[in-house]
């Protein structure tokens, strides 16, 4: 994957540079808003990682210009320790995700994962993995031919894990996506909820699909 | 020594505004008195001029019709007569034949001029003018040639004049010394009150923040400053003393789990071996840091949703739904830690705010109950709508409950009951609920739910 990283503290982009560099991606580092248009709309990239305070041009106004200039590069937005404003802000301007800082790599790794490879535009009514079917229209899930009952948010979790079969979803994304929770709750409502869509899907057969990657997040994968 | 701060408190009551002020109305006042003079200067002097003149032209046609019956003579007789008499003030006269002949009079003989003349008698003209000499005349050439002058002393007019001038250099003077003096006198007590407003904010620079400035209790415009100012010093003693006590909060409670980190990392330096031993250590760490992460952005948090800056991302949004939405989040959660959690919400309830901070603060009291009652017991999120637009969120336990005394404190910020300390937490969670209501315009009480705790948050 070609990545552009616009930041502009050196420690911060070395240390998610070289961690992209070892996931075996190309690179581009600039560390200022005008260098990082200029590079976002000549050459084409899967995905832009873009610092919110910047030098010579902030983020937002950076992605905003991309935007005008018709750049479609998927961007996700870095923030510090802010509020909801901020969000909100970022993804006016045209960014697709964003992540506060501090990080854990693996959150930055996931996401930029699922900006890269985004759902086809193309309405899907039907997800597979393996022997385990999800019916977007009639909201049912079978594995095997033989129908699971899940209830209302177990099935959001699940629809939004086989979108990205294949792909690690953290427990953050889950928060965002599936409860639409742009906060961290002290108590392991993912996990909780993991572990009973897990029961569900999984109990009874003798290869599990979903998978919990430590310090990183859950997986949905065909057995190998 | 002393005559030099003496001199500089002169000069600076000279250039205060309100010496200034006191200034320029002494100088309007004079430009006004100018004006009243001369309109006044003018008017009395032609007055007293054409009262003059009118005496004179009555003497002067009373003397003709004389003449006109009696002739030179009688004239003469009658001229003579008055003049002894003087019975209408100092009236001079002159009576000259044709051929210039004076006949009789107390005047010097002149050429015939007809009406009002100013002339100027010779000193030896009579025992009162000769000091003055300066005559207001009236001319009369009689019909059979020969002329007959009536004339007034002018100085009279003299006197007033010079009265008036003298009474308005007097009345301007004293008018101008006193604004002056009125001046330095309200200069030197406004420049006081401002010294004492400057003393007043030197000594809080210096760090004594609980200075006031001492109203004078007259309610007038620097009373009224000083009021607010004295208001707006009170909020910012205020917000340094929250400051202060969030600093000192920071200070202790951050120390304790960063002397954990730096113990585990030590530690690990002196006696891991192995790799996995590192893993484990590292992994601490990482715990540990992602804690104080955690405090620390929850401390930011707070500090923006008080100051207000959160209010753009208000919107009308379905609480029902939302609380629905949080509430069973969390049932998986509660099960796991043997909670009974119940939810009994309003459909529809709608309100205006910031849907991620309205679901955090939820979520923090579902966290809080659930994390300081023992299992068994019941948690309940209830949504009831009250009156047209009100509404009320009710999160309740029958728990341990929180003592009457402790209620309040509850809501600081890293404070937590003695019986808590064991339990994971930062203390933050309901300093965070207590300012995401204050934003919204919430009423937040905790009350005994016999047994328990019952927080409601009311609109």
């Amino acid at each position: 994957m070609k990545i552009l990283l616009i930041e502009d503290d050196r420690q911060t982009a070395d240390y998610i540079a070289k961690g992209l560099r070892q996931h075996g991606h190309v690179v581009d580092q600039v560390d200022n808003g005008r260098d990082g248009l200029y590079m976002a709309t000549g050459d084409p990239y899967d995905v832009m990682v873009v610092d919110r305070n910047l030098p010579k041009m902030d983020g937002l106004s950076m992605v905003k210009a991309a935007r005008d200039a018709g750049t479609r590069t998927p961007a996700l937005f870095l923030t510090t320790m802010g509020g909801v404003d901020d969000r909100v802000a970022g993804l006016d301007a045209g960014a697709d995700d964003y992540l506060v800082k501090p990080f854990a790599f693996a959150e930055l790794m996931a996401r930029i994962s699922a900006l890269a490879r985004r759902p086809p535009m193309v309405a899907q009514t039907k997800l597979q993995v393996s022997g385990l079917e999800v019916d977007l229209l009639a909201r049912s899930v079978a594995r095997d031919g033989k129908r699971i009952d899940l209830l209302a948010q177990e099935f959001k979790i699940l629809e939004y894990l086989m979108r990205h079969a294949g792909e690690i979803v953290t427990r953050t994304m889950l928060l965002e996506k599936v409860w639409d929770f742009h906060f961290d709750p002290k108590t392991n409502i993912v996990e909780t909820h993991i572990s009973r869509l897990r029961s569900k899907i999984d109990k009874g057969f003798d290869r599990p699909l979903l998978h919990t990657v430590r310090g990183a997040g859950y997986v949905i994968r065909p057995p190998e | 020594m002393s005559s030099a701060p003496r001199s500089n408190t002169f000069r600076r009551i000279l250039r205060s505004a309100n010496f200034r002020l006191a200034l320029i109305y002494a100088a309007l006042f004079v430009v006004s008195a100018c004006v009243l003079f001369a309109t006044v200067f003018v008017t009395a002097t032609a007055a007293m001029q054409s009262d003059m003149q009118a005496v004179l032209r009555t003497e002067a046609f009373q003397l003709a019709e004389i003449h006109r019956r009696l002739g030179l003579i009688g004239l003469a007789q009658q001229i003579t007569r008055r003049m002894d008499f003087r019975t209408r003030g100092p009236i001079y006269y002159l009576l000259q034949a044709p051929n210039r002949q004076v006949v009789v009079g107390n005047l010097p003989g002149m050429p015939p001029v007809e009406g009002v003349i100013d002339f100027r008698s010779d000193s030896d003209a009579g025992e009162t003018d000769a000091d003055r000499g300066r005559l207001m005349g009236f001319g009369l050439v009689l019909p059979d040639g020969s002329f007959l002058l009536v004339a007034q002393d002018a100085s009279r007019l003299l006197d007033m004049q010079s009265a008036i001038v003298r009474a308005f250099v007097w009345a301007g003077g004293l008018t101008l010394l006193l604004a002056v003096a009125g001046g330095l006198l309200l200069g030197r007590n406004f420049l006081r009150r401002i010294d004492t407003i400057g003393r007043t904010t030197r000594a809080i620079m210096e760090g004594d923040l609980s200075a006031r400035i001492p109203a004078r209790g007259t309610n007038d415009e620097i009373d009224q400053l000083v009021a607010s100012l004295n208001t707006m010093l009170d909020r910012i003693q205020t917000l340094m003393e929250g400051l202060r006590q969030v600093t000192g909060d920071i200070a202790h409670d951050l120390r304790t789990p960063l002397g954990r980190l730096r113990q585990g990392l030590e530690e690990a330096r002196e006696h891991a071996t192995t790799t996995g031993e590192y893993a484990t250590a590292t992994e601490a760490a990482i715990s540990e840091a992602d804690t104080l992460l955690e405090t620390f952005s929850a401390l930011l948090r707070i500090a923006q949703i008080e100051a207000g800056a959160q209010k753009s991302a208000f919107s009308e949004l379905d609480l029902s739904e939302l609380l629905r939405s949080v509430g069973e989040a969390y049932l998986p959660a509660a099960e796991d830690s043997q909670h009974a959690l119940e939810l009994r919400i309003d459909n529809d309830v709608c309100f205006t705010g910031d849907r991620q901070l309205l679901a955090q603060m939820v979520s923090n009291l579902i966290e809080n109950a659930l994390n300081h009652t023992p299992a068994g017991c019941t948690v309940r999120l209830i949504l009831t709508r009250s009156a047209p637009t009100g509404l009320e969120i009710e999160v309740s336990d029958n728990g341990p409950g929180v003592p009457e005394s402790e209620r309040d404190r509850v809501f600081d910020r890293f404070y937590r009951l003695d019986r808590s300390r064991t339990t994971a937490g930062s203390g933050l969670g309901l300093a965070l609920v207590k300012a995401i209501a204050t934003l919204h315009g919430l009423t937040i009480r905790l009350g005994d739910a016999n047994p328990g705790l019952r927080v409601t948050i009311s609109h």
